[in-house]
């Protein structure tokens, strides 16, 4: 079986541009699988989905989408794409809309009021798409994009412009596709809500990957711990402790990040038996990502 | 919204997506194109106002001459002449500004992300022209017939309809290729740039022997000339055999056009 989406070796410079926006980049995503495409603004993600939804051809290297050329309309059969900045023809409404990108894919229209449900926009079926709210309309991509049940779901920040519980919503529904065997590849800005249930994420910076790994596998390569503790004690006391790498003092408050948490933790309970709330936390996906990011950069 | 907590219809392998034909996608879209433009019926009703206006003051004043063709009433013959004006501004016009407006707001990517063809898109919006071309040459007849300078056959006017839709698709093909390259805005003026002087150097607005007689000369090699020839043929009635060269020149242009199209799309904009 194919890989739903197998981008080898891609290259890309726009017209004029020194630096390519894309330097060799490869990725791939399997039935069943979630990637979560990371990285900064301008790291190359939605250039990537360009070359992955066939709307641009890479310089060098390959992108297959189930093993079929992504420029072909028979190979966007089995894609459903939500852009980055898209508008709809605004005198259609909601249903039409979904309906259409149906029929367009050859499954039958009926299949849209199911998903209108499943994005919330069923009590909004009949209203035009010039008048949605901007978390509206990126509910009606996401729609326009389930309706056929594609092989390959390609969402570039799906989650812009979405409330906290229409974000809910939308990652529990795409884990159910997912585990139903649909492969997705998503950018997004909201890394621990991406990361909270990626199989991967593949981290970009400057067109090249920098990490392609399991989330916990990513934020695991970070020793850095944060130690916070409330305590009467200088900053002075932990800074020359081995692993320690930044000491801040804060009303009343020590938080320190270091390598060897535990050495900070014995000496401060030891120089001060009132010391309370103590807490060490793991680096989160956003300091890994960002780590990677700086790794590549430095 | 809501969860699916029943088992999502079985993705990837199952799902069996035999390709719409080539027809039923056309459909769909021209579909969804004629339904933009009876739902903004303000747009419709000033493209189809402009000419027929035009028409209206003009054949009130020289309608009534019979120095038309065959004798006919000018009023009858400027069918043909204004109808080829209106017809081909709204072919030329309404697909190219569309097509311009929708690649700037990004709706133009998610077609191509779609599995339509983007000429099957582009042909439909021609296509969904067809209620201003049918509103401006209806609108014309029934202000000739309201002056009384009215000579036509239905059959006559079937075939005048036929030859300004037919004798139009090549502006339709600039109207594209503009609308691939320009904003929504330069198209509009880049386009009514292009048509209006065309028009009355084709001889579209007054009578070529009206105009100096260069610009006689000049017409000649105007598509826009050729159109209105084209269209004059069937209001002549049997001997139109001048109209296989106009015919020949339109096609000519329509290669052209369709070249100048493709290359204007093929490069890629932005
Ligand atoms: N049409 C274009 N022409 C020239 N350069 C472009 C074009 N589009 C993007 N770029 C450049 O290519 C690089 C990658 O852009 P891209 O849009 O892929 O970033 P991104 O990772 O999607 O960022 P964001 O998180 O802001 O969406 C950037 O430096 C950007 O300025
Ligand atoms: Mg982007």
């Amino acid at each position: 079986m194919h890989p739903s989406l197998d981008a080898v070796g891609v290259t890309f410079r726009f017209a004029g541009a020194d630096a390519p926006a894309l330097d060799d980049v490869s990725l791939r995503v399997d039935p069943g699988e979630y990637v979560a495409l990371l990285g900064p603004n301008g790291a190359g993600k939605t250039t990537l989905i360009g070359m992955v939804t066939g709307l641009r051809v890479p310089d060098r290297g390959t992108v297959r989408v189930c093993g079929g050329d992504p420029t072909s309309a028979r190979t966007r059969l089995r894609l459903g794409a939500v852009l980055q900045d898209t508008a709809f023809p605004r005198h259609l409404t909601v249903r039409e809309l979904v309906e259409g990108a149906a029929v367009r894919s050859g499954v039958p229209r009926g299949r849209a009021a199911g998903v209108l449900e499943e994005v919330g926009l069923d009590d909004l079926a009949r209203r035009r798409s010039g008048k949605l709210s901007g978390g509206q309309r990126r509910r009606l991509q996401l729609a326009r994009a389930l309706v056929a049940d594609p092989a390959l779901l390609v969402l570039d920040e799906p989650t812009e412009g979405l409330d906290a519980a229409a974000r809910r919503d939308f990652w529990r529904n795409l884990t159910a596709r997912r585990d139903a065997g649909m492969a997705v590849l998503l950018t997004t800005h909201i890394v621990e809500e991406a990361g909270a249930v990626a199989d991967r994420v593949s981290v970009i910076a400057g067109g090249r990957v920098v990490a392609d790994e399991s989330p916990a596998s990513l934020t695991g390569r970070l020793a850095d711990r944060t130690v916070s503790v409330r305590t009467a004690l200088p900053a002075a006391v932990v800074r020359d402790l081995p692993g320690v790498l930044r000491v801040e003092e804060t009303a009343g408050r020590l938080v320190v990040v270091t390598t060897s948490p535990e050495a900070v933790v014995r000496r401060v309970l030891h120089d001060d038996p009132t010391a309370h709330d103590l807490r060490v936390e793991a680096a989160s996906l956003e300091e890994a990502v960002m780590a990677a990011t700086d790794r590549m950069s430095a | 919204m809501t969860t699916v907590d029943t088992p999502v219809t079985a993705a990837t392998a199952a799902t069996a997506t035999r390709a719409p034909s080539t027809l039923a996608l056309l459909g769909a879209e021209v579909r969804d194109e004629l339904k933009q433009v009876y739902r903004e019926p303000a747009a419709l009703f000033f493209s189809v106002l402009m000419p027929v206006a035009f028409f209206a003051f003009f054949s009130a004043m020289f309608g009534g001459e019979t120095a038309g063709v065959g004798g006919l009433p000018v009023g009858t013959t400027m069918l043909a002449t204004f109808g080829a004006y209106g017809v081909l501004g709204a072919t030329m016009l309404t697909p190219g500004i569309g097509l311009a407006e929708e690649r700037e707001r990004g709706w133009l990517d998610v077609v191509k992300v779609s599995p339509v063809p983007v000429p099957l898109t582009l042909l439909a919006k021609v296509v969904a022209t067809l209620p201003y071309c049918v509103g401006i040459l209806g609108a014309m007849t029934a202000t000739a017939a309201a002056l009384g300078v009215l000579r036509i056959g239905v059959g006559q006017w079937l075939l005048l309809l036929a030859a300004l839709l037919v004798g139009s698709l090549p502006f339709a093909l600039i109207g594209l290729a503009v609308g691939a390259r320009a904003s929504g805005n330069a198209t509009t003026a880049v386009l009514n740039a292009f048509v209006i002087p065309m028009a009355i150097a084709g001889g579209l607005w007054f009578p070529l022997e009206m105009l100096p007689g260069w610009m006689g000369s000049v017409a000649q090699f105007l598509p826009t000339y050729h159109l209105s020839r084209l269209a004059l043929g069937p209001l002549e009635g049997g001997a139109a055999t001048g109209s296989i060269g106009h015919a020949a020149y339109l096609l000519g242009f329509a290669v052209v056009a369709g070249a100048v199209a493709a290359v204007a799309y093929r490069r890629p904009a932005r």
